[in-house]
């Protein structure tokens, strides 16, 4: 067993180069964008100032600060329900769309005749069908979760759909020959090797949950408790507190941001030690 | 599908030497597409042989392989196969072990685990499972890399590990479908000689496909030449050098001759 000797792993890379090499690449990755933000916020500053807009139009950043803080348990009242909201509705389309996908992934005959209507509820935009299901569900919470719901399940579905079907074909030969049954190779073999895929479509579905509460709050009305976000926009707006809209919206996309990185430190957890798409940094 | 064969499974206690492994009579297979792939395959290996399937590539090694593990059913004639435990009724063929061309690893699974799979089908103890994986491990040199990653391993290691994952079972007949075909010569050459100790250790029978002429005479103890279109085996050559073999013989006489004997069937 000679020859095992010349086949050592590479696990050779100096610690302090390494973490040198990270200091530099957060700087790298981090440097730039935060330095395009503030030029952003001075431009926009001065140039409110100097074209003297006045703050109903355009707020300055120091006026939706202010806003901020002089509204800042409306605010934080109005975020908490939006959060509740997308996040039931982004837990429903995943667990419902993971499992529409491995039962279609299952069977054929299911996926043809299932597979296109999920395809056509999609194309229908959510402003047409948000109205009738107020209607079927009253304006409030549940109407809202559900649209937040509809918004993010196709892309759940439809990536891991096409990650179950992608399964390498000699793999499923292998349990095959241990006479698998159909689920365990759907639970060893399938699953796994489809959720690059269903982490693909996780980054999606975060951000369109948060749209698709904010979506629903606009035209659903109040919501949870004193309303979220995008009902605090409405009001906003008919009151004429223009910088405190601003503010909503605001936190309304720190929201989107917040999840997706949540969700991408969820996918390094899973992913991170064996798949492609998560291991370049090592490279 | 129509099929006109059946696939004939005796039961045995036990494999007695000289006893008939695989016997396979006229069996032929069309694919639903129309291709012939091999048409009329008469050969009998015996148990403890060690035959090489050579031949160009579309020959239909693959497929004789497939029907063999039952991936597949033949189209046309029988085929037996003899060994405790075996048959066609449902239940698990541990008695036939199958390498790929690639090592098909499960990259999410450590290369303990990844040897352990073929035993999940299994009624056994974690704890045996575990034991079992670690031997099967052993076998190959590759005991002290049950935590790896596939992806950390080199292509040879990878293939090392899937042999194990093959033998881990311990299996009565192995089949082989090129497996060393994507490594480089040194690699290659080491895994051949630790395949003939294992094989010589397991006493087990071998079926190995290649489409290296010395690498075929270098392990077995018989070749099938096959030719394409559609694919038969034209002739087998008897391999008559001693074992245990070891570099040296590459370079003899009687191995070169065998060679030429196996190129020379090939061109029919
Ligand atoms: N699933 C299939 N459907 C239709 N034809 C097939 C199928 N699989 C193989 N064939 C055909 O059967 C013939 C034999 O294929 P096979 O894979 O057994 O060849 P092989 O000898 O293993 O070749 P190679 O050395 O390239 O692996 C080929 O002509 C091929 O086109
Ligand atoms: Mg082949």
């Amino acid at each position: 067993m000679e020859n095992i000797q010349t086949e050592k792993l590479e696990v050779t890379q100096k610690p302090s180069a390494r973490s040198t090499k990270i200091n530099l690449n957060i700087l790298s990755v981090w440097g730039p964008p935060i330095i395009a933000l503030v030029l952003f916020l001075l431009i926009w500053q001065f140039g409110t100032l100097l074209l003297q807009i006045p703050p109903y139009i355009m707020p300055k950043p120091t006026d939706v600060l202010a806003a901020t803080i002089e509204n800042w348990s409306r605010l934080v009242n109005s975020a908490t329900t939006t959060i509740l909201e997308s996040v039931i509705g982004f837990v429903f389309s995943v667990l419902i769309g993971v499992s529409a996908a491995i039962i279609m992934a299952s069977s054929k005959i299911l996926e043809r005749s299932l597979y296109p209507y999920a395809i056509l509820l999609q194309t229908i935009p959510i402003v047409a069908i948000a109205p009738i299901i107020v209607i079927w569900f009253g304006s409030g919470m549940n109407a809202i979760v559900i649209i937040a719901f509809t918004i993010g399940f196709f892309p759940m579905l439809s990536n891991t759909l096409i990650g179950l079907n992608a399964t390498d074909r000699s793999m499923i030969d292998l349990l095959s020959l241990y006479k698998a049954s159909k689920w365990q190779i759907m639970w060893k073999i399938r699953i796994p090797a489809a959720l690059p895929y269903i982490v693909a479509g996780l980054k999606i579905s975060c951000t369109l949950a948060i749209i698709g509460a904010i979506v629903g709050e606009y035209i659903a009305g109040i919501g949870g408790g004193d309303g979220g976000l995008g009902y605090a926009i409405t009001v906003a707006s008919t009151t004429m507190e223009i910088p405190y809209l601003f503010a909503c919206g605001i936190a309304a996309s720190i929201l989107g941001i917040v999840f997706f990185l949540l969700v991408s430190l969820f996918s390094k957890l899973v992913l991170g030690s064996w798949h492609e798409s998560e291991m370049k940094k090592e490279r | 599908m129509v099929t006109e064969s059946t696939v004939v499974n005796k039961v045995s206690t036990q494999v007695e030497s000289s006893q008939s492994v695989v016997r396979m009579t006229d069996v032929g297979k069309v694919f639903p597409n129309g291709n012939v792939a091999v048409n009329n395959i008469n050969i009998d290996i015996s148990a403890g042989e060690f035959i090489s399937f050579v031949g160009p590539s579309g020959c239909g090694k693959s497929t004789i392989f497939k029907m063999i593990s039952g991936l597949i059913d033949n189209t046309k004639g029988n085929i037996e196969i003899l060994g405790s435990d075996m048959n066609d009724t449902g239940q698990k063929r541990t008695d036939v072990g199958f390498v790929f061309q690639d090592a098909t690893l499960l990259p999410w699974r450590s290369v303990l685990d990844n040897v352990m799979l073929p035993l999940e089908f299994q009624k056994m103890s974690k704890q045996e499972k575990k034991q079992e994986a670690l031997r099967a491990l052993e076998l190959v040199g590759l005991e002290d890399y049950t935590k790896s990653l596939p992806r950390q391993l080199s292509g040879g290691m990878r293939m090392r590990v899937s042999i194990a994952r093959a033998l881990v079972a311990k299996p009565k007949l192995l089949l082989m479908d090129e497996p060393f075909g994507a490594l480089d010569e040194i690699t290659r050459q080491s895994l051949q000689t630790e395949l003939l100790r294992i094989w010589e250790k397991q006493k087990m029978t071998v079926l190995f496909i290649t489409h290296n002429v010395f690498e075929a005479v270098y392990l077995s103890t018989r070749i099938a030449v096959m030719t394409p279109s559609p694919g038969k085996i034209a002739s087998t050559v008897d391999v008559p050098l001693a074992f245990p073999r070891n570099d040296e013989i590459r370079t003899t006489h009687q191995f070169s001759d065998i060679v030429a004997q196996v190129s020379h069937d090939l061109k029919f």
